[in-house]
């Protein structure tokens, strides 16, 4: 669908600005609230731009904060994250293009742990870790969260619209199923992959819970524990805190950046439903 | 070809992770393998440079482990769970009850006589009497907190008040002119969701919680008084009900000239609202039949499977010298729960700390039982039934000890 | 695919990540599934010996308990308003980024998914001054047109509807993307036809784009409502479930009565209700599907 002429054109995208401004305008806040003080923070009306523009809470951050070693065992968790990813792709595409006894049963297993609030399984899901004597470990950390219903789910759906002609003449080839897998699926899964890899991508950068719990040793802890040990009990510093997230938020918009324009290429292979 | 370096690739990534399990397996049960290291959980990161000094003169190595607040409970959750804590641990005054219930710590109670600082008449009555629980010891106290009146010393000047309110009916008669000075304007913050609040109002009306009477406490005439004061204050306009402005800058404009709070907000309003200096004090609880306080705080508790116990009692010995107490609240500004400490001049010649100083010596502990939480959950709904809902306050009441008589059934 | 021979190759692939899953994420669903049986408390989670089986009670207890069904009203309150909405919002915006193929769809695709990826504290402070009674600036703009001030969570059951508001404004980023990627999924070939057929831009909507797209709409309205089941976050920050437990949800509920008060049993048993209800919510959109 295309539109028609400059008017629509205009009209879309003052829409377009318009809805935009009033999504980005907590974000756009919590970055220029990382450098006021904090009174300013949650002065009402609030202002959007620092009266006395301070680095004071990344000067805070920078000092407090553990950086090198928070920092590696995060980017081990967003490696293995990606692993993840790859056996959630497998999955998804299990799901989609193969059939086989209680297909339906096993996928309902994988929905089933997307149905139930994550703090009545913490429990359970830390004795098990602790009966396999993982506690205080990297694979501790890592395992619980590698494989995500969400995403084979989602790959399940996307691979459901990939015509089975093109697998069927692929075998026919004589081509291997792993092979079939990362030279034809994979490729033709771009868009939805790359909106795989962003979500994860997030999802293990924020990491939190995990290494916290199991770890009996701060040497796992991950960036966003550190973060969250410099807020006090009582008194919120609302300034460090979005000190904090703003430079959590840098290497995501990065990653969001490169992988986005993935999402509108590929697909062109012809045929596809 | 191919699917053989598939194979080989996800071989590898397994046994990675099966190595990087490995590596870091180290410490199996409580606390580290080494005899001369113990593991210490807090929820104040200070604490970690704060140790140096006892580990130079013990040779002790301590490990200090920062846990976030808002996330401490469920790590405690799962050190219960599985049996593996650190060696020592702090723990807030108001989870004491719940923990000690499920064996979380070790009875200190035969070990009180060996260790000089851990006398009980060392420090403030209150704080010692949250740190038992069935007849056992589980802490010491590390250090207190309190609630006390702030208030903004010219605007309450003006209504007749220059030293501050020092009755519960001085702070009405003062809200009440304060209220009055216009649109917007209020006398005083009351607390609507701190669960401590309404039994400290309660405590003030000379009311008492005895936990063999149940439900049946709520009955005593105090209680009501204490639930008719704080309705007092929303229904007369003299408090704001809804959620309104920052508290500071209400503070800092005299919207709100008093409001009640904690230690810690003494440096908050010297960092924040710095033009304030000068206009504004801290006064002791107001007085009823009493002006009892909240204490709360924290303490430090063995955990019940360590190994390691005569070294953990010997850091707490250390943590809890009033030599120690002082440098700490020099470091974090947390109140001293050594009395002793006190008489250092940090603490008083400091007029505003003095006030928590003279406050600690009235205050008194929310009951130490697991179901305290809910009961004064469902009492906060109560309230809001009451301010917000018009609803009877007698019937309110009467639904509260019937939810009360339910959560102490359980 | 020969049916009546085994075929190892789909539990390669979808081995690893079932077992994986089985292990770290079912096994434990099963475990609470045990746990809302019992009358479990911290006592209970470290001496198992005073865990006691209790049956039904729990859900029998739950029934009874008014918060609880207040929070499954005000659960289907959120779901009935708040999925319809948010899934027509986040397509609004696929089809609109989609008219552009240039800097500005790239740039306005980043924009729309910031709400996801924002501190929630961040969040609720602004809309917190937003949504303000006295001083926020919803309020004061009705005041310009004479409107009275509105008690956007003052009162519950507009507390709800501001809550769900502010819902649909931070959930929209990943059905957005999801919706882009299908979006651009469908061949050109289909509206060039179309335009030859003289079809106008509505009929091509619903008639290419729509069914086109169906296996990312089915997947965005299912993963939707399982989010909406479990509203949590928002109540948590915003209200705390408040006022007179007005914006109260089940999730929240489970939070508070099962592990904030270390009810495990009960909280268990709460997660199950609500397990239930998600489960059947999905069963029938699958069947919904498949009769399409």
């Amino acid at each position: 669908m295309e539109l028609k002429n400059k008017f629509e054109r205009a009209v879309v995208l003052f829409i377009l600005f318009a809805g935009g401004l009033l999504v980005s305008l907590p974000f756009i806040w919590m970055i220029l609230s990382s450098f006021k003080n904090d009174r300013e923070v949650l002065s009402i009306p609030p202002t959007l731009f620092p009266e006395n523009p301070t680095f004071q809470h990344y000067i805070e951050l920078f000092q407090n904060l553990n950086f090198g070693v928070y920092l590696i065992n995060t980017l081990i968790i967003v490696l293995f994250s990606m692993f993840g990813l790859l056996l959630n792709t497998m999955a998804g595409y299990g799901f989609g293009k193969f059939d086989f006894r209680f297909k339906e049963g096993w996928f309902m297993i994988v929905l089933i742990t997307m149905m139930i609030p994550g703090q009545v399984t913490m429990i359970p899901t830390y004795l098990i870790l602790n009966e396999m004597g993982l506690t205080n470990t990297m694979a501790g950390i890592i395992l619980p969260g590698l494989i995500a219903a969400f995403n084979i789910f989602l790959i399940r759906q996307f691979m459901v619209t990939v015509p089975d002609d093109l697998i069927e003449a692929a075998r026919l080839d004589g081509a291997g199923e792993f092979y079939i897998f990362f030279k034809l699926i994979i490729p033709l899964a771009k868009p939805i992959l790359a909106v795989q890899v962003i979500l994860t991508f997030i999802a293990s950068w924020n990491s939190f819970l995990w290494p916290l719990i199991v770890a009996n040793d701060e040497s796992l802890y991950t960036l966003s524990v550190g973060l969250a040990l410099l807020q006090d009990e009582n008194v919120t510093n609302y300034g460090l805190q979005m000190a904090g997230s703003a430079f959590m938020v840098v290497p995501i918009v990065v990653i969001f950046m490169i992988f986005q324009k993935y999402i509108v290429e590929g697909f062109n292979v012809s045929g596809i439903k | 070809m191919k699917q053989k370096r598939l194979g080989f690739l996800l071989v590898v990534m397994l046994g990675a992770m099966l190595v990087l399990g490995a590596c870091s397996s180290g410490g199996s049960s409580g606390g580290s393998a080494d005899e001369d290291t113990i593991t210490v959980w807090t929820m104040t990161p200070e604490l970690e440079d704060f140790v140096k000094e006892y580990e130079d003169e013990s040779g002790v190595k301590v490990e200090v482990q920062a846990i976030p607040w808002d996330n401490a409970h469920d790590k405690l959750l799962t050190a219960v769970a599985s049996g593996k804590g650190p060696d020592v641990l702090q723990i807030g005054t108001t989870w004491v009850a719940e923990f000690a219930e499920a064996g979380t710590f070790l009875d200190l109670s035969d070990y009180i006589d060996e260790y000089p600082n851990f006398n009980p008449d060392n420090f403030y009555e209150s704080a010692v009497e949250t740190t038992k629980y069935d007849g056992q010891t589980i802490g010491i106290p590390w250090y207190v907190d309190t609630r006390v009146l702030y208030y903004r010393t010219d605007l309450l000047e003006e209504v007749g008040y220059p030293e501050g309110p020092e009755t519960w009916d001085d702070v009405k008669d003062a809200a009440t002119q304060l209220a009055a000075r216009g649109d917007d304007q209020y006398g005083i913050e009351i607390p609507q969701v701190d669960q401590n609040f309404p039994f400290m109002l309660a405590w003030e009306q000379g009311w008492q919680y005895e936990e063999g009477e149940g439900a049946a406490n709520f009955e005593k005439p105090g209680f009501k008084e204490g639930v008719e004061l704080h309705h007092t204050f929303f229904e007369e306009g003299m408090a704001q009900l809804t959620e309104g402005k920052q508290l500071y800058q209400a503070f800092s404009d005299g919207s709100k000239p008093m409001f009640f709070s904690g230690p810690w907000e003494i440096n908050s309003i010297n960092e924040q609202i710095p033009e304030l200096e000068g206009q504004w004090d801290v006064h002791v609880m107001p007085e009823a039949e009493n002006n009892n306080s909240m204490i709360g705080g924290a303490h430090w508790t063995v955990f019940n499977n360590t190994d390691k116990v005569d070294q953990a009692l010997d850091f707490i010995n250390w943590m809890a010298d009033p030599e120690t107490q002082v440098a700490w609240y020099d470091t974090v500004t947390e109140l001293p729960a050594n009395m002793e400490a006190w008489e250092d001049p940090k603490l008083a010649e400091d007029e505003k700390i003095s006030t928590f100083g003279e406050q600690l010596e009235s205050t008194q502990a929310v009951p130490v039982i697991p179901e305290f939480e809910t009961m004064a959950q469902e009492l906060i709904d109560t309230l809001e039934q009451i301010n917000r809902n018009d609803a009877d306050i007698d019937e309110a009441l009467e639904e509260y000890r019937n939810q009360v008589s339910s959560i102490l059934s359980k | 695919m020969n049916k009546s021979k085994f075929n190892i190759t789909p539990f390669l692939f979808i081995g690893p990540a079932v077992l994986l899953l089985f292990v770290f994420s079912f096994a434990p669903i099963l475990v609470s599934l045990g746990i809302s049986f019992t009358d479990m408390n911290l006592s209970g989670l470290a001496n198992w010996s005073q865990i006691n089986f209790v049956g039904l009670d729990n859900f029998i207890q739950l029934f009874q308990d008014e918060k609880f069904l207040q929070a499954m009203g005000n659960t289907f309150f959120y779901v009935i308003i708040g999925v319809p909405l948010a899934v027509a919002s986040s397509l609004l915006i696929a089809v609109l980024l989609n008219f552009f193929n240039n800097w500005v769809s790239s740039t306005f695709r980043v924009v729309y998914y910031v709400p996801s990826i924002t501190n929630i504290v961040a969040i609720a402070v602004v809309w917190s001054f937003l949504y303000n009674q006295e001083y926020g600036l919803f309020n004061y703009l009705l005041s310009l047109i004479n409107v009275d001030s509105v008690p956007w969570l003052e009162e519950p059951v507009v507390a709800r509807l501001s809550l769900i508001l502010l819902a649909v404004w931070k959930s929209n980023g990943v059905s957005m993307l999801i919706f882009l990627a299908a979006l651009q999924s469908i061949p050109k070939i289909y509206y060039e036809a179309a335009d030859i057929d003289g079809a106008n831009r509505w009929h091509k909507f619903f008639k290419i784009t729509l069914p086109s797209m169906s296996f990312a709409t089915f997947f965005v309205t299912v993963t939707t409502l399982i989010g909406w089941l479990q509203f949590f976050e928002e109540p948590f920050v915003m209200t705390n479930g408040g006022p007179l437990n007005g914006t109260n949800s089940m999730a929240l509920f489970i939070y508070q009565e099962g592990f904030q008060y270390s009810q495990f049993g009960y909280g268990a048993a709460a997660s199950f209700v609500l397990f239930a209800i998600v489960i059947v919510a999905t069963l029938v959109q699958f069947k919904l599907r498949k009769t399409d």
